[in-house]
């Protein structure tokens, strides 16, 4: 078993290196782009046509909150090209799968982190906006130097749930032919027939992966709450 | 000099304010009392623009707002920078040092150069007596050592009106000193202060002018003299309450 082991490891490694972390880690960026786009949107009270254009990323929200991600993935990996737009793509909307995967997981984490972000903002009392805007703040500064930096330590934790959430869920992407370490692993198994060991060892890979972030995230919740516990 | 004119503001069906004209002198601390929920807060609010009335007029110097049709972001930005609001609860900035609490303002609204804000902030702290507290966050202060940062913050802007908002409800008495005597200081310095407040003795000690108000009504509009002698029966009866006269 050991020198399956030994052999399988660098193997389901360089597939972390080369898809599995690149796309948990570009996804979930746009992804927060996205999120913090959305949550700022849905949190406005801007009215008139701004109204249709919160109703649209409400929609989203619930889309994609709504549906499994690997239905998401097939829709547009597999669906897409089927998609036949007159003028924009008249023979449908063809993606690479690397693409179609970081698309589809960047709107997918998009969803439910615009949901924590807008918790967050929320969470933070109405004095801080007034006092803000006593001091002569406009809408953004407040938003921007005063309310969003102390969202951000609300927000930490879920959001680092979302981001290991994230990091186990492309493993779903080997469903749409990406190479990344679970397909790897099943190649393996395919070959070895030692479909437990080989799943467990991916398994223990992601673990591993996982437990790193877990301890980022402590790190990085300790630096954002210098201010709430105090430092005797 | 601060005017109003038939300010009028409600909340759904309660009517917070009704026709209010004042005037809120400069070099000046006027003191605005009345019971909880008579729309003294809510007044105070109004000149910091914190609540909308529905319609009145604003005279700030030589500017007239008009809330009846509405005011823009600019001049809203405008009076806000002209006016400071202390608040009950302190409303300090926690992921900010305390220092960094007052010079927030100045750099970020007025573009003051930060090595001169700071040196004017720690002026300040030294006024309130927290010359020591610069670098610790607001978490590790007492209630009047907070609200006192807050005065600070305020003053640092420079405002032509410093407006406070119960700023001594939320303390106990020897807490509500420490802030009571910065106040006092500010107010020899005549500066113009508009104060709401449940304090009687604070209030007399203070107040070149006295506002009560009572069901969104001013009952009463004069001088501090004239107030503590009033022969209106309600307000007899509220400093009587306030001061414990007949327990």
């Amino acid at each position: 078993m050991w020198d399956i082991i030994v052999n399988a490891t660098p193997q389901l490694v360089v597939a972390g290196l080369k898809y599995t972390i690149p796309i948990s880690i570009v996804s979930f960026l746009l992804g927060l782009i996205l999120a913090l786009i959305t949550a700022l949107i849905r949190l406005s009270s801007k009215k008139g046509p701004f109204r249709i254009l919160k109703a649209i990323f409400r929609f989203y929200v619930w889309l994609f909150r709504s549906t499994p991600l690997l239905v998401q993935l097939f829709i547009v990996y597999f669906g897409l090209p089927y998609l036949k737009l007159t003028f924009i793509a008249p023979d449908g909307i063809k993606l690479t799968p690397l693409v179609a995967g970081i698309i589809t997981f960047s709107l997918n984490t998009g969803a439910y982190c615009s949901e924590t972000i807008r918790a967050s903002i929320l969470s933070i009392p109405k004095g801080q906006w007034e006092a803000a805007y006593s001091i002569g703040m406009t809408r953004s500064q407040a938003l921007s130097r005063i309310i969003l930096p102390q969202a951000v330590r609300v927000s930490l934790p879920p959001l680092a749930n979302s981001f290991i959430g994230l990091v186990k869920d492309t493993s779903l992407a080997a469903s749409i032919t990406i190479v990344e370490m679970f397909e790897v692993s099943q190649q393996i198994a395919a070959e070895n027939y030692q479909p437990l060991v080989m799943y467990c060892l991916v398994a223990a890979l992601y673990a591993v992966a996982c437990s790193l972030l877990s301890w980022l995230q402590g790190y990085l919740e300790k630096v954002t709450s210098r201010y709430v516990t105090n430092a005797d | 000099m601060l005017k109003l004119e038939k300010l009028n503001k409600s909340f759904g069906e309660h009517h917070a304010l009704v026709d209010i004209t004042t005037t809120f002198p400069e070099h000046q601390t006027t003191v605005i009392l009345g019971p909880s929920g008579s729309g003294k807060s809510t007044l105070l609010r109004s000149l910091n623009l914190l609540e909308r009335p529905e319609s009145g007029r604003y005279f700030f110097d030589d500017d007239v707002f008009d809330f009846a049709k509405g005011i823009s972001v600019k001049d809203t930005l405008n009076i806000r920078k002209r006016t400071e609001m202390v608040f009950q609860g302190y409303n300090l900035f926690p992921h900010l040092t305390v220092l960094k609490n007052i010079m927030e303002g100045p750099i970020q609204v007025l573009r003051r150069p930060k090595a001169e804000v700071e040196k004017d902030a720690h002026a300040l702290l030294k006024k309130v007596g927290l010359a020591d507290k610069a670098d610790v966050y607001p978490n590790q202060l007492s209630g009047g050592q907070a609200q006192r940062v807050a005065i600070a913050r305020s003053l640092a802007m420079q405002p032509k009106y410093i407006l406070l908002d119960e700023p001594t409800s939320a303390l106990d008495p020897e807490l509500e000193l420490e802030v009571l005597k910065v106040l006092k200081q500010i107010s020899t310095e005549k500066r113009s202060m508009i104060i709401v407040t449940h304090n009687m003795a604070f209030a007399r000690e203070v107040a070149d002018k006295i506002i009560f108000v009572e069901d969104g009504h001013i009952l009463f509009d004069g001088s501090n003299e004239d107030f503590f002698k009033t022969e209106n029966k309600r307000i007899a009866d509220f400093i009587s309450a306030m001061t414990f006269a007949n327990i």
